[in-house]
């Protein structure tokens, strides 16, 4: 943890004592993490984009409204909120899921950040694509555990809270959801990271450290 | 050498949940056992394939938001 940068809960002290800036060091902290969690469920961008103003609404709300669990961490929160939003969007499901992977503001953003020409960003996104059709194949528990600690940050022990099982059966879940995943990618190998090799046992440990 | 240590510890070291004690025990079972390495290796890479797929939303979503909640402490 980058010991400069302030807690959730120092910016959520700071925001309730009227610093609005407060918040918006908040809401870009988590709002990649908050919308990807909604978007994997929802399959609609706009439709996320929806969801992401909800969840932050509702943050809005219990927040100003002194009902926030100091107790608690943000980040899980948030994207318990976000995930129970999501699923009942899903569940009504008043919009036909689709994922837009031609939109012009996203393409051009992933042009800026990245120096790979054309055909590798048409290729990665051919595999991301693939990859979250994937992931929408998964048993609805395996997804929710891979959703939420994954992209919610939520940890095991949180995600077995919140869902009610144990720490062990949240993890076997997301167990078998790697596995689940990494079989199909393999069955459909043209879309599997060819680049990758074997790992060397130091060379992974200072990988994750890095990560 | 026989992997001794179980899927759920090696997932909760890729994902940053182990206390000190035990994160350094699996770093050093990495430095020894092929087969629990290539098992972790298979967990960052997996990690890093789902990274992937992290997506933003646009500018004027997370603006409206802000707005929302400058229009609120007003209130």
């Amino acid at each position: 943890m980058d010991l400069l940068q302030p807690s959730d809960s120092a910016l959520i002290s700071l925001y309730l004592a009227g610093q609005e800036s407060a918040f918006a060091i908040l809401l870009e902290r988590h709002r990649s993490r908050v919308f990807t969690t909604i978007l994997l469920i929802v399959r609609d961008e706009e439709v996320a984009e929806d969801l992401l103003q909800d969840t932050f609404i509702k943050a809005i709300h219990t927040l100003k409204s002194g009902r926030y669990n100091e107790e608690g961490k943000f980040a899980p929160w948030i994207c318990r909120i976000a995930h129970n939003l999501a699923i009942d969007s899903f569940r009504r499901g008043k919009r036909v899921p689709h994922v837009s992977l031609t939109d012009n503001d996203r393409l051009a953003s992933s042009l800026t950040i990245a120096d790979d020409g054309p055909d590798d960003i048409m290729a990665r996104e051919e595999t991301h694509n693939h990859l979250r059709a994937l992931i929408q194949e998964l048993p609805a528990a395996q997804k929710e555990v891979l959703l939420m600690r994954h992209y919610g940050d939520m940890s095991f022990q949180e995600i077995a809270d919140a869902t009610g099982v144990s720490i062990n059966t949240a993890l076997g879940r997301m167990r078998y959801a790697l596995i689940n995943l990494r079989k199909k990618m393999t069955a459909n190998s043209q879309y599997y990271d060819p680049n990758i090799t074997p790992f060397d046992p130091v060379t992974l440990c200072v990988q994750r450290a890095a990560s | 050498m026989i992997q001794i240590l179980p899927h759920s510890t090696l997932l909760r070291y890729v994902y940053n949940e182990l206390p000190a004690d035990e994160r350094r025990g699996v770093e050093e079972a990495l430095l020894h056992d092929s087969e629990l390495a290539t098992a972790c290796a298979d967990l960052l890479l997996a990690q890093r394939t789902l990274d992937g797929l992290r997506r933003e939303p646009r500018r004027a979503a997370t603006d409206a938001i802000l707005q929302y909640s400058r229009t609120f402490l007003a209130r």
